[in-house]
């Protein structure tokens, strides 16, 4: 099966991406292996027919997030010296390894029990544009406007915040 | 099959949990918040195809446009943060106290 070979593939990427974001430590690095899990997710989503997701993981994540958090790191020019003080994180991930894993089996457990795990067939417009519009805009529309809100504050808190000048702050 | 996505995103929210509480850069320590959004975009995208219901997709759109938000803001405290003290380590993050 294609799409059991597809579905492998991207997990591996997914998790070596991940990896790659918890365990490098200069964050340029982490961020171009985050890329890639990114990518990865957006065809993991193509692979489960949600095709409206697809396109928006890859512009608004892979695309503008992604860009805008390379371009922060660029522009405070981070080196070595800039870098804090890491030496003990082994121990720390080894510690945070401990206590995670008994909440991953937790929940691998109970994802197991999930009832009618098979694949189905789904209608033709099953994630498209069209679909996932008209659902947007008839039983979402007050999450929507409120999303705008959101939106809005946050571009007015950002300018202000990083625009402040320095005899007010 | 569905279980298979499901693992996966179980997976990707327990590294980035890791990541917020393993690391001391700020940058790393953001994009490991943002690894988690994206497992729990990936729940919701596969149980909506598991109940045929297209409800999942909307609430992905909205968790995109609250990482956004997030991003916008994060970015900009982090700067002023680089700014005021010089360097990047969360411990830095104690002047917030009261």
């Amino acid at each position: 099966m294609i799409s059991t070979l597809l579905f492998f593939g991207f997990s591996i990427l997914a998790v070596a991406g991940a990896l790659g974001l918890v365990l490098l430590r200069h964050p340029m690095n982490g961020a171009m292996s985050f890329i890639i899990t990114l990518i990865s997710l957006a065809g993991l989503y193509a692979l489960l027919s949600a095709k409206l997701i697809f396109a928006i993981q890859l512009i608004v994540y892979a695309g503008a997030i992604m860009s805008l958090i390379l371009f922060i790191i660029m522009f405070l020019n981070i080196g070595e010296k800039d870098l804090p003080d890491e030496s003990g994180r082994w121990l720390y991930f080894i510690g945070g390894a401990v206590v995670i894993t008994p909440l991953a089996m937790f929940l691998l457990k109970v994802i197991g029990r999930v009832p009618g795990g098979d694949a189905q067939i789904v209608g033709n417009g099953f994630g498209s544009v069209k679909g996932v519009g008209s659902v947007l805009f008839q039983e979402w529309l007050l999450p929507f406007e409120v999303v705008s809100i959101l939106l809005l504050v946050a571009l007015v808190g950002a300018v202000v915040l990083a625009g402040k000048r320095e005899d007010r702050a | 099959m569905i279980v298979n996505y499901l693992s996966l995103s179980v997976i990707l929210f327990c590294l980035g949990l890791l990541g917020v509480i393993s690391r001391r850069n700020v940058f790393t320590v953001f994009m490991s918040i943002e690894l988690m959004l994206n497992a729990a975009n990936l729940m919701f995208v596969a149980v909506a195809r598991l109940h045929e219901s297209m409800d999942g997709h909307v609430l992905a759109l909205m968790v995109m446009a609250v990482a956004a938000a997030e991003a916008a803001l994060a970015l900009a405290v982090v700067i002023l943060l680089h700014k005021h003290k010089g360097n990047l380590d969360t411990n830095v993050f104690s002047l917030l106290r009261g």
